[in-house]
């Protein structure tokens, strides 16, 4: 009984953690300033080398930020603001470029990479399947030999 | 004087290398006969040339020499000694002068454990270390000669030089002083050096795959006698790579560390492979399994410090680190052609012969882990390795400009960061073979308990962003698996043995030095992560204009403007302004951000000051400074002295599976005789 107990308890504290968790993240508030800077930090500072507006300290970059928080005061979209930049600069504004022709291959390689090695890794699976019988489990991995805890 | 010297022990490196790598390479391909071909004699030529190289470059250095192009050019008589010492390796040819010295010390270490024909598999990797030298020296004695004489002189810099030692030498009063950027910070002096040392030492363990291909010998052998190498290799790298990462937060005024630019990215892919690379070697190990794969990775982490050469030193890519000459460039690429050709070649005539037996009897096991852990460190690599390469190729076939800059970076590499964090809680506890769902379950369930109490407790705390939560929950899973791990083998083996607790600890761990060192590391890698989500999401910035006495509140902190200062040092002119840093009325720091100026080279350096406490940082940049006033930037940066911690744990990790390996190794050591 008191074996139950202590599980029940247990089980309890831990669904009490998981919930404060999942509903501390959940009601996040996301402020506006937060908003700005990742809004900021995709766009490329066209005079600095591979830096954010929302990193660079160059004044075109000061500038470009404060129009990016000018707009997300006004209620724009990330897309929307995102987009208006991409219409008068070009694509290489932005420092994630999106799925298109010319980066289609940048986004398909890593995806690739990823089934092939999860090919590979199954295909090594084929060898030796496991038996699914408990004497064969048993004999096959010994218990280990580290003391039950 | 110098230019002879110089030249002369950069000649007598490159003969004993080619001789080396010619009388290795005649000692591998017998398989029996007398033991009539020395080795230890070119191993022993090539380091004391390569040491004589680069304390002739030092000498000139601090000589103030100018007679030589590369002091003239990169030294100046003002030059702060410290600056003096590391400016033989701040540019480009003195750069591959300490490349040469590294790799003549490893090729020697690889000498100390070859002990006379027959061990094939030793003259091999000595003849692959060899060839690879033989290409670095002959580097030095033609298109990066650090040893040329200036026939030109300018006011303060050499305007032509040539190579030959006995050209009259024309001095110019003075040099032209080092790269701004690269004598802001005395760890200049560090850095490269410990990168260099991780470079090359993964050379070593390319050089024994390279030899057990050709031989045609698999199994382990390769494996364990490249193994110190690579994990020192390791241990070193991700020193350099953590200070490269704290020396670009206290120089380049940006706040950051880590910019995902082009040659940090370099730096971080040998090490991803040598991370893959170092836990799938413990498979091929114990069961015997992935050598093919292992071959792979020992490739790829060699081929990749070959390519991060090229980046830096070619010009292609516009970052820091570049250097800026070219005329290396094509050389490089051309040998970076000829390693990946030969070792790929040589693999795939050699695979039928070091295919290992497929011996994997299910995915949900140690083994299994370990493969998790090695596709999620490749995509990663792969990941950094296309967003690199790809602007570059794009623009080399189209013109057109595609940037790849940190949001790509981070929207693919967060994921897999996660995943390996996972990975790292449960895969070492995951029995080998077979691991039942109960067994696991028994092993992690109360780490994952710990791991969600922190995180309950950072948000009721009022941290509340997703990221760092989440970082905080898996690292103190990572950490409490170990904890508990630990805790749970010495109380059994204190119990069976009745020794004390504290003894048994002790006994468990040295017993398995390899394990526990990783585990080292993996707690070095968690808080490393924890720094890393902080820095990154929680992170302040405001701007601020201030005249002397005015007072801006930021962060919690009060910063007043005391006043203005001008500093004439010798090599430079420091203009800055006194900051006063209060919290809650207390005075904790006066900060001085500045701007240095160094004469001749345009701009002034802005350089942040940085007040550093558990808490966080508080990071002033200066970005104006005149009559009327300053403009400040202000950081506040959580945290993130966590990251430069956990990069130190993780290599003190690789460190202490080194020495408590060969500790442990010693008194039972049955190696003959060393010649």
């Amino acid at each position: 009984m008191s074996e139950r107990l202590r599980r029940w308890v247990a089980g309890l504290v831990t669904a009490t953690m998981a919930a404060v968790v999942a509903i501390g993240l959940i009601t996040a508030p996301s402020s506006e300033a937060s908003r700005a800077e990742a809004i900021g930090s995709r766009i490329k500072c066209p005079v600095c080398q591979g830096e954010a507006i929302a990193d660079s300290p160059a004044e075109l970059a000061g500038s470009m930020m404060a129009l990016v928080e000018e707009r997300v005061a006004q209620g724009w979209s990330d897309q929307q603001i995102i987009d208006a930049f991409v219409a008068s600069y070009g694509e290489w504004i932005l420092l994630d470029p999106p799925l298109a022709p010319a980066t289609a291959l940048l986004w398909l390689i890593p995806a690739a990479g990823v089934a092939i090695g999860l090919l590979a890794a199954m295909r090594r699976r084929r060898v030796a399947p496991p038996v699914e019988d408990e004497a064969a489990d048993a004999a096959r991995a010994p218990e280990p030999r580290q003391a039950p805890s | 004087m110098s230019a002879l010297l110089g030249t002369i022990s950069v000649l007598v490196a490159l003969g004993a290398a080619i001789a080396l790598t010619i009388q290795g390479w005649r000692a591998a391909a017998r398989s029996d006969g007398p033991a009539t071909i020395r080795l230890r004699t070119p191993v022993l030529v090539l380091l004391v040339a390569a040491v004589a190289s680069l304390l002739v470059l030092e000498a000139a250095l601090l000589g103030d020499d100018f007679s030589l192009e590369y002091v003239a050019n990169h030294h100046a008589a003002a030059t702060p000694l410290l600056y003096t010492v590391a400016s033989a390796w701040g540019a480009l040819e003195g750069s591959i002068v300490l490349w040469g010295v590294v790799l003549a010390g490893a090729t020697w270490l690889v000498s100390r454990g070859y002990s006379r024909a027959p061990d094939r598999l030793g003259a091999g990797a000595l003849a692959v270390m060899g060839l690879v030298a033989t290409f670095f020296f002959a580097l030095m004695a033609t298109v990066a000669d650090p040893f040329k004489v200036c026939v030109e002189a300018g006011p303060a810099s050499c305007l032509a030089a040539s190579p030959l030692p006995w050209a009259a030498a024309v001095a110019p009063p003075d040099g032209a002083g080092p790269n701004p950027l690269l004598q802001n910070h005395p760890l200049m002096a560090v850095h490269p050096p410990m990168l260099y040392l991780g470079y090359v030492g993964l050379t070593v363990p390319f050089a024994f795959a390279m030899s057990a291909l050709a031989l045609g010998q698999g199994g382990v052998e390769w494996l364990r006698r490249s193994r110190t190498s690579t994990l020192v290799a390791w241990s070193f790298l991700t020193v350099g790579i953590t200070l490269g990462g704290l020396w670009a937060y206290e120089v380049l005024s940006w706040g950051g560390y880590w910019a995902w630019d082009p040659v940090e990215n370099a730096s971080l892919l040998p090490w991803l492979m040598a991370t893959a690379f170092l836990h799938s070697a413990v498979v091929q190990e114990r069961r015997g399994m992935l050598q093919a794969w292992n071959f792979v990775l020992v490739i790829a982490a060699f081929s990749l410090t070959i390519l991060g050469t090229f980046l830096t030193r070619s010009g292609v890519v516009a970052s820091v680190h570049s250097f800026t000459q070219s005329a290396i460039g094509p050389v490089l690429l051309g040998f970076l052609v000829v390693v990946l050709s030969a070792s790929l070649g040589l693999f795939a005539a050699r695979a039928h012969l070091v295919a290992s037996a497929p011996r994997l009897e299910s995915l949900a096991s140690r083994e299994g882990a370990f493969l998790l852990n090695n596709l999620l460190l490749s995509v990663f690599a792969l990941v950094v390795l296309v967003g690199t390469l790809y602007p570059l190729l794009v623009e080399a076939f189209s013109g057109a400009e595609v940037g790849v800059g940190a949001p790509f970076f981070n929207r693919l590499t967060v994921p897999l960061a996660f995943g390996l964090l996972l990975t790292m809680g449960v895969g070492p506890v995951t029995p080998w073979r077979l691991a039942r769902g109960a067994v696991v379950w028994a092993r992690i369930r109360t780490p994952l308990r710990v791991g969600l109490a922190a995180g309950a407790v950072l948000v009721l705390t009022g941290t509340r962003n997703g990221w760092v939560v989440g970082a905080v929950m898996l690292s103190t899973f990572v950490v409490a698996v170990i904890v508990r791990h630990l805790w749970v083998t010495s109380r059994a083996r204190a119990a069976k043995l009745g020794v004390s607790r504290r003894k048994a600890a002790l006994d468990v761990v040295a017993g398995d030095s390899g394990y526990w060192g990783g585990q080292l590391s993996h707690i070095g890698v968690a808080l490393a992560a924890v720094g890393l989500a902080a820095a990154a999401n929680l992170a302040t910035h405001a701007e601020v204009d201030l005249v002397p006495g005015d007072t801006a509140s930021f962060a919690g902190y009060e910063l007043t403007y005391l006043t203005p200062f001008l500093l004439n040092e010798p090599n430079r002119t420091v203009t800055g302004a006194t900051i006063v840093v209060e919290r809650d009325s207390e005075i904790v720091s006066e900060l001085q951000p500045r701007i240095n100026e160094y004469p001749g080279t345009g701009a002034g350096i802005v350089t942040p000051a940085v007040h550093s406490s558990l808490r966080g940082d508080v990071y002033l940049t200066l970005t104006r400074i005149d009559a009327g006033g300053i403009t400040l930037e202000m950081d506040t940066t959580p945290a993130v002295w966590l990251i430069w911690l956990g990069g130190l744990v993780a290599a003190s990790g690789g460190a202490f599976s080194t020495v408590v390996r060969r500790l442990a190794q010693r008194p039972a050591s049955t190696e003959p005789a060393r010649v």
